[in-house]
């Protein structure tokens, strides 16, 4: 059951977080300190779609919108915002906030940084921006959003992951790739920038002058710890108080969670979902029931159990267990392909395919797909497919699967709020060799038309209507095979209480403090 | 020939071992741009990030970091700009490398050469330990640390030392290069970054430490039964004196020659101990610049420990002359 699964993993989401903070007063003061994967390059998120740009930037910016724990959007810097009866037009309307230089945000700063800053350099924002016809600021108080045609994720793509609004009068008539507020940032976010030693720390101090509740710390140290077996460590000795999700590794959880003085926590937040590529310019698998055969022959319950230590889900669709509206039980993949190597086998025989070799490219840093590839390799040898595994770095992985040379590839993809942010272009028909686009070589124009009413659609069940359908020919179709949904994680010091984690990655460190 | 006519001797050679350097550090530039380029995987694809990024946005990035151009020009380039003392700007940090790098450098070579003094030192002491009494108990065991030394890698002997030292005894902190949670001043902090630098500056030599023993002892056995050394202790000389003036003097000669061989591996080894320990040294620069393909850090990185390594060799050939008077420049 789907949508249990989400209630139960958000509600221990809350009760994280909840459960402890209830019992106790939270009090100001003390410092915390984030585990970091990477050295930031930079400290400008708006420049930037980097993750340890972003979690920074998450508590030294603000932006028009966040989600709440539901993945509602609910007002930021904007107190309430309107849209016209054609989806077209979106009014907001700010509070009186102030950046941490002591300038007040006004809609001037807003369309300042959406047009100047973000629209050039920020790439998921540009997405949204492609579909925006003007912004403008009647009034110091208003922004106005006027869409090309009716784009429903705009909202999801205003967060401050998406679009942290900076101040115009720093950047004004600047290169705001080489602006030196790039290294000592000024955002209007419940923290203010302190110091920044590359290669070790980012430290902030809570800003007084924030326009929602003041946060609780008083200072808010990310430190970069490279290694993910450190990581556990710092934790475990006291240097460092939160590492959130990703940055875990999974083999950890088990020992950190029987330790007193660390609170390990699971849930689906962000939603992500690992998938196999399917390369459709191989003639074999051109054939749908080549494909369909493949997804018999795999056993993700196996997957999800070994590769990634129980933390996942077997996958019922196409675009992840995070949208209820986009999942329909009547075509759950679960039901149609069970793991049935002998259907495999017949389906293999029927398509006129024996002895195949399929070239499985993934990346190397990857524990999980790499633990998935060796579990395939060996459910796929009993169909009398032969698996020629092959890891290679990252930025290889790209040139060779956008450039689809490969026959099978592990990814993992995320949708910041919205199945149209980032599942849609897996399945849209594409250009060859664009990156990130589909790379299965899948082309279906009445999904294609589904998929981009859907995007359009502001109405979540004509919404869920859409997915429904696309559901059900991707059912059929599986130009990918989606293997499972992740649960996060997170470890935290036990006596760091008020954690929450959003639904758009926003970390939430304002409502924490510290019990003493 | 007198002192003052060795020394200018001495000077003449170095300066034109620095001369010839110039050519070799222009080499090194050209083999590893080019060898750079060759390498599969594009630095605007990492630069961008994973979502799918417009063409003409993708073009427009490629065309800021010059890298539209094709290989040859942008070696010239990159040599003329080398030439006049830029490194180039980084693609990912979007700052000029020569700043990145510098920054990190002194951290480095703080790790490096504690760990080379303190290999030599232990690495010498044991050797000569062992080799005054040859097939005793104290010269099995100092073979035994040698050839474990030699055979455990450092990033595991890294992880070793932090779940000994630091998660089950918690005497030593666990990584990083200095405390977070306080601020220290004054010789606070010197102890404090000192005890930073116990673990990695060990994992980090461990392995030199057993070479320079095991070098030691062999040179020294075979030099303290050459005729000099009879000569010596038929002089009435104590055999502290033989060992320490004479013998030590004559064995040291391989013992040099190792160390500025060492150095270079030393660099390649702080890159994996600076990951395990997070500290923030050109070594993890260097392997998050290999991810993001930032190509001018990594030229930059490679061009600076070259230079370091030439003259760490030059270095050591010089202190070979002062070691023994047989060698003339």
């Amino acid at each position: 059951m789907r949508t249990p699964l989400v209630l139960l993993a958000l509600t221990l989401a809350w009760s994280f977080g909840h459960a402890l903070a209830q019992a106790e007063t939270p009090t100001p003061g003390g410092t915390a300190i984030v585990v970091l994967g990477s050295d930031p390059e930079h400290l400008n998120a708006a420049i930037s779609t980097g993750y340890p740009i972003g979690a920074v930037g998450a508590s030294l910016y603000s932006a028009l919108v966040y989600l709440d724990r539901d993945g509602v959007p609910r007002g930021e810097l904007a107190e309430s915002w309107t849209v016209s009866d054609d989806d077209l037009v979106y009014t907001f309307t700010l509070r009186s906030a102030t950046f941490h230089d002591g300038t007040p945000v006004t809609s001037a700063d807003v369309v300042f940084t959406m047009i100047d800053v973000l629209a050039p350099n920020h790439g998921r924002f540009l997405n949204a921006y492609r579909n925006i016809a003007s912004i403008t600021a009647p009034d110091d108080a208003t922004v106005v959003i006027e869409l090309t045609q009716p784009y429903a994720p705009l909202i999801n793509l205003l967060t401050v992951f998406e679009a942290p609004i900076l101040p115009k009068h720093v950047f004004e008539g600047t290169d705001p790739l080489t602006n030196p507020a790039n290294d000592a940032p000024i955002g209007s976010g419940p923290f203010r920038f302190v110091e920044w030693v590359r290669g070790e720390r980012v430290t902030l101090e809570r800003f007084d002058d924030y326009f929602l509740d003041n946060a609780l710390l008083d200072r808010l140290i990310y430190r970069v710890v490279p290694q993910d077996a450190a990581r556990s460590v710092a934790l475990e000795v006291g240097e460092a108080d939160v590492v959130w999700g990703f940055y875990m590794p999974p083999a950890d959880l088990d020992r950190l969670d029987a330790n007193p003085n660390i609170e390990v926590w699971k849930g689906l937040t962000i939603p992500s979902l690992y998938f196999v590529f399917v390369n459709t310019d191989n003639p074999a698998l051109a054939d749908a029931r080549v494909r369909q055969a493949l997804m018999f022959a795999i056993d993700r319950e196996q997957i999800v159990e070994q590769a990634q230590g129980g933390l996942g889900e077997v996958a019922g669709g196409p675009f992840g267990a995070g949208f209820a509206y986009a999942y329909d039980e009547a075509t759950d993949y679960r039901t149609i392909y069970p793991f049935d190597p002998e259907r495999a086998r017949e389906l293999l025989a029927e398509a006129g395919v024996g002895d195949l070799t399929l070239t499985f490219v993934y990346d190397s840093a990857r524990g999980a797909f790499a633990a998935a590839a060796e579990i395939m390799r060996d459910n796929l040898r009993q169909v009398g497919i032969t698996l020629n595994v092959q890891p290679v770095e990252r930025s290889v992985m790209v040139e060779r699967v956008y450039g689809r040379d490969y026959d099978l590839s592990m990814q993992s993809f995320t949708s910041s709020g919205d199945p149209a942010i980032g599942y849609h272009r897996i399945y849209l028909s594409a250009e060859r060799g664009a990156n990130f686009v589909n790379a299965t070589g899948y082309a279906n124009a009445e999904v294609d038309e589904l998929l981009n009413a859907a995007a359009g659609l502001a109405d979540r069940d004509a919404r869920a209507a859409a997915y429904a359908d696309v559901m059900a020919i991707l059912a059929q179709d599986v130009p990918t095979l989606p293997i499972f949904d992740e649960l996060s994680t997170q470890a935290a010091a036990a006596n760091l209480r008020g954690l929450l984690v959003r639904f758009d990655q926003r970390d939430g460190l304002e409502f924490a403090w510290l019990a003493r | 020939m007198s002192a003052g006519r060795g020394t200018k001797a001495l000077g003449a050679y170095a300066l034109e071992r620095l001369v010839n350097a110039v050519p070799l550090v222009l080499g090194v530039i050209v083999v590893n741009f080019l060898l750079i380029s060759l390498a599969p995987g594009d630095p605007v694809t990492a630069l961008i990030g994973e979502f799918p990024a417009p063409p003409e946005y993708v073009e427009r990035v490629r065309a800021q970091y010059g890298l539209d151009q094709s290989v040859p020009e942008r070696l010239v380039r990159y040599l003329g700009s080398v030439v006049r003392g830029d490194l180039g700007f980084s693609f990912a940090n979007r700052q000029p490398v020569l700043n990145l790098v510098t920054e990190r450098l002194g951290r480095t070579l703080l790790l490096m050469l504690t760990t080379v003094v303190l290999a030599t030192f232990v690495g010498v002491v044991l050797g000569v330990w062992a080799a005054r009494r040859p097939n005793s108990a104290v010269d099995g065991g100092a073979t035994g640390f040698a050839l474990a030394g030699y055979s455990i890698p450092e990033f595991w002997l890294g992880q070793i030392l932090i779940l000994v030292f630091a998660v089950w005894l918690g005497w030593l902190p666990a990584g990083g290069f200095r405390s977070i949670r306080a601020e220290y001043v004054g010789l606070d902090a010197v102890w404090d970054q000192a005890r930073h630098m116990i673990l990695p500056v060990l994992a980090l030599s461990f392995r030199y430490m057993a070479i320079t023993t095991r070098l030691t002892r062999a040179s020294l056995l075979e030099v303290m039964n050459a005729d000099y050394i009879l000569a010596a202790r038929a002089r009435g000389l104590s055999e502290r004196r033989v060992l320490w003036e004479h013998g030590l003097r004559a064995a040291a000669l391989p013992i040099i020659t190792v160390i500025g061989y060492n150095f270079s591996f030393i660099v390649a080894g702080s890159a994996l101990v600076e990951t395990v320990f997070g500290w923030p040294g050109v070594g993890r620069l260097m392997y998050d610049s290999i991810f993001t393909r930032d190509y001018p850090v990594l030229l930059g990185i490679l061009l600076l420990v070259s230079i370091t390594v030439i003259l760490v060799n030059l270095v050591t050939d010089i202190a070979y002359a002062l070691a023994d008077p047989r060698v003339r420049y």
